[in-house]
């Protein structure tokens, strides 16, 4: 993955004391202990920063985004409640609603099994996202969104990052599939 | 939603069995905002996941009471008309090969679905509960198992070279009338058709066939060529119904490593 500034506003992500030790033990073994790795779902936001491209469609009612990495799949109901929980889900509820032009997701029920990054920086299930998506031109939404998580964080916080549109004429998501299985026997490669 | 509630579906498979070529097309459903004929919502394919070959091994598979004798050997096969998959010698000693093994298999026998791979096509459609969505220019579905997801443009984009192989192929829709129909290319040679083995070659070319009957119902039709493992083009058809159980949205259903519900699914029958 290509070196890049970090996308937290201000910086510094306001851990409890207790939740930076573990975030710094997360990040001492994350060479095996990144949820990324076991092709896990890799929750909101993060499957929106990860460098693989996804696709939006879109009716009044109801926005879907599928995802080229572990054909991951997001699907936004507009103006409609959460479901009641407790739910515990990788990608979590998400609920929109459009202000002017902006779409502002609301995420719920998540698991505490994804990390928002490969650096172990981490949340725990109550987790709560509030995600706003804004047109800046036909190829260019900022994407922001804001963490609050008093299990883990003093505070709520926010990241901020432009998505850019792919032009290519003709782009077309492909598929990369996560696999952890081990390819050594298939059907195709029976064992020698 | 689990295999254990199978019986009612086996009930509902075998009522469904009429080719859907047999049907009058009378049915008119109503359009999408773009003008598409409305097939949008939850269907549940009114077939057999396990061996579409044959419907009657799949009840005694599943331990659940077999199903009227006349439906023995049953097939989705509709097209040659014994209901067999028309493979070349050296395929069919293979798909055997995997059948007589999958039920206790070793890896090299293990479905790739149990590995959670995409189902590919035609596959992720004779797998459970699926969503049909109609954004503009567009057809897209959405399985609840594995949240495997294929996107139909409807219109004629250049596919992608010849080389590029998918697990889902690459979909190009167009509506005949109240009819769509699909042309897959780009498949790869890593999915089935079935349980055990069922399968085909990175030669693969699907043509489909989505016909709503009724507003609860979709007759769905396969043609399959393949040059490499078969001896002649051959048929699969089967029957959508629609579903309210989950009212209008389905939810989420991850598979990966470990997941104790894809492992009880495909390998604890």
């Amino acid at each position: 993955m290509p070196a890049g500034l970090g996308i937290v506003e201000g910086n510094d992500i306001p851990y409890q004391p207790w939740a930076l030790a573990k975030q710094q033990a997360n990040y001492a073994a994350r060479a095996t202990a990144d949820p990324e790795r076991r092709c896990y779902l890799p929750g909101v936001p993060r499957v929106m920063y990860l460098p693989y491209p996804f696709q939006i469609f879109q009716t009044a009612q109801h926005i879907a985004m599928t995802f080229e990495w572990a054909h991951v799949v997001r699907r936004i109901y507009v103006n409609t409640p959460h479901p009641p929980g407790p739910i515990e889900w990788w990608m979590g509820d998400s609920r929109g609603r459009w202000e002017g032009d902006t779409l502002v997701v609301d995420v719920v029920h998540f698991t505490d099994k994804t990390w928002f990054d490969r650096a172990g920086n981490f949340h725990s299930s109550a987790l709560h996202v509030v995600e706003r998506y804004t047109p800046m031109g036909p190829n260019h939404i900022q994407y922001e969104a804001t963490i609050e998580d008093p299990m883990v964080f003093t505070r709520p916080w926010t990241i901020s990052v432009p998505i850019y549109r792919r032009t290519e004429a003709n782009v077309r998501l492909l598929e990369y599939e996560c696999y952890t299985f081990g390819f050594e026997h298939t059907w195709l490669k029976p064992p020698q | 939603m689990s295999i254990m509630r199978s019986p009612v579906l086996l009930i509902a498979m075998v009522v469904a069995l009429v080719p859907a070529t047999a049907r009058a097309q009378t049915y008119t459903p109503p359009r999408t905002a773009d003008g598409q004929p409305d097939l949008q919502g939850i269907w549940m394919p009114a077939g057999t996941f396990y061996n579409i070959q044959d419907l009657e091994f799949q009840a005694v598979y599943q331990t659940f009471a077999a199903s009227d004798s006349a439906q023995r050997g049953r097939s989705l096969v509709v097209d040659p008309p014994d209901g067999k998959i028309p493979y070349q010698p050296w395929a069919l000693e293979k798909s055997n090969l995997v059948l007589k093994n999958h039920a206790e298999p070793t890896a090299q026998f293990l479905d790739p679905n149990a590995r959670c791979f995409l189902h590919g096509v035609p596959r992720h459609l004779n797998n459970r509960e699926f969503e049909i969505f109609q954004p503009k220019g567009h057809v897209v579905i959405f399985n609840m198992a594995h949240h495997t997801y294929r996107a139909i443009p409807l219109n004629a984009a250049p596919r992608p070279p010849e080389a590029i192989k998918l697990y889902m192929g690459d979909s190009r829709g167009r509506w005949e009338g109240n009819t769509l129909v699909v042309d897959v290319t780009n498949n790869n040679d890593q999915t089935w058709f079935d349980v055990v083995g069922s399968f085909h070659s990175d030669a693969m070319r699907v043509t489909e066939r989505l016909t709503p009957i009724n507003a609860d119902a979709i007759a769905y039709e396969a043609v399959i060529t393949d040059p490499k493992v078969y001896t002649r083009p051959w048929t699969f058809a089967l029957r959508f119904n629609r579903i309210k159980d989950y009212g209008s949205e389905i939810w989420e259903e991850a598979c990966h490593e470990n997941n104790e519900r894809t492992l009880e699914l495909m390998l604890k029958r």
